[in-house]
């Protein structure tokens, strides 16, 4: 059994910036939301770990906001829809 | 006496129970009512003409005691520069609706042009469901499945996010003011009882979410 050499497979990538840059969900700090609530929402929208969910919501709070999720443009809009229906205050942005 | 969320039973069983008496559950089913009617599709402000009532108590006064923006809804003046010279439009539903894009006004208002007006039915039905299950209480216990419950809970964020913009609660720093005014206020002062209430909403939800983490 042979190893591939690593260069072969990097070459068809990398054509088009717009498919190649994902998109963020972010979510920023304010002083109404609870940490329990942000926590829960975490936890019961995106299904993350107890343990994922704070540690976001601790990001949200000590550094005014967070990368919740990441990937294609119109995931990150319906994640930021749902948000906005618990009374977060999200956006949606390219990763720059 | 109030007494706060607490979880019974599993899986299916699973119930949140509360005590409110009937003032308490009063006052947060008049406050959900006042959000609806502020969120209803084509909603534009609380309405001043139910001034009066213990709401708009909370939503006149405040403003200027804490240095928020002052809230004339329905009136050109309460624009104050917002760029949406056709359509008067409460501050607090920029808070309960935000621009969905920092870096993209277009994309922001495109977000906006297919999201709000399904974003607010829903509010509104959640809110709806809020106030029946308030009105459904037995013996002052208010009970709550886990989908009701989470109903409720996300109710109630709604109903805080209205009443901290009211508070002028912009920031962190703004809420640790508050909570020094508040110290200071003459009890009588309808800005003690609007604070009272956030504080009460505040606890009852603390209570909720934190029963309702896994």
């Amino acid at each position: 059994m042979s190893i591939a050499p690593v260069e072969q497979e990097v070459t068809s990538a990398g054509t088009d910036v717009e498919f190649d840059v994902p998109w963020i969900t972010l979510v920023w700090n304010d002083p109404v939301n609870l940490m329990s609530y942000v926590t829960y929402v975490f936890q019961s929208y995106f299904g993350y770990s107890r343990e994922k969910a704070e540690s976001l919501m601790l990001d949200v709070h000590t550094k005014g906001r967070a990368v919740v999720a990441t990937g294609p443009r119109e995931k990150m809009e319906i994640h930021t829809e749902a948000l906005h229906g618990f009374g977060l205050w999200a956006t949606f942005q390219k990763d720059n | 006496m109030a007494r706060a969320f607490a979880r019974r039973g599993h899986d299916d069983e699973t119930r949140y129970t509360a005590h409110l008496d009937a003032d308490e559950r009063g006052v947060v089913a008049e406050l959900l009512r006042q959000v609806r009617l502020l969120i209803a599709p084509g909603g534009r402000g609380i309405q001043t003409e139910t001034a009066g009532d213990e709401f708009d108590a909370i939503v006149a006064g405040l403003g200027a005691d804490f240095g928020a923006t002052p809230t004339v809804p329905d009136s050109p003046e309460g624009l104050g520069g917002r760029g949406l010279p056709d359509e008067p439009r409460d501050p607090a539903l920029d808070r309960l609706f935000p621009s969905a894009n920092r870096t993209d006004a277009e994309a922001a208002a495109e977000f906006r042009r297919l999201t709000e007006s399904s974003l607010r039915s829903r509010k509104v039905a959640g809110l709806t469901t809020a106030i029946d299950v308030l009105g459904r209480a037995r013996r002052d216990v208010v009970e709550l499945t886990p989908q009701q419950a989470q109903t409720f809970l996300v109710a109630l964020t709604d109903v805080r996010l209205v009443l901290g913009d009211r508070l002028g609660l912009r920031d962190d720093e703004d809420a640790t003011r508050l909570e020094e005014v508040a110290l200071h206020l003459d009890p009588d002062d309808p800005s003690a009882y609007a604070i009272a209430v956030y504080d009460f909403l505040t606890w009852l939800q603390e209570s909720l979410a934190t029963s309702m983490l896994r």
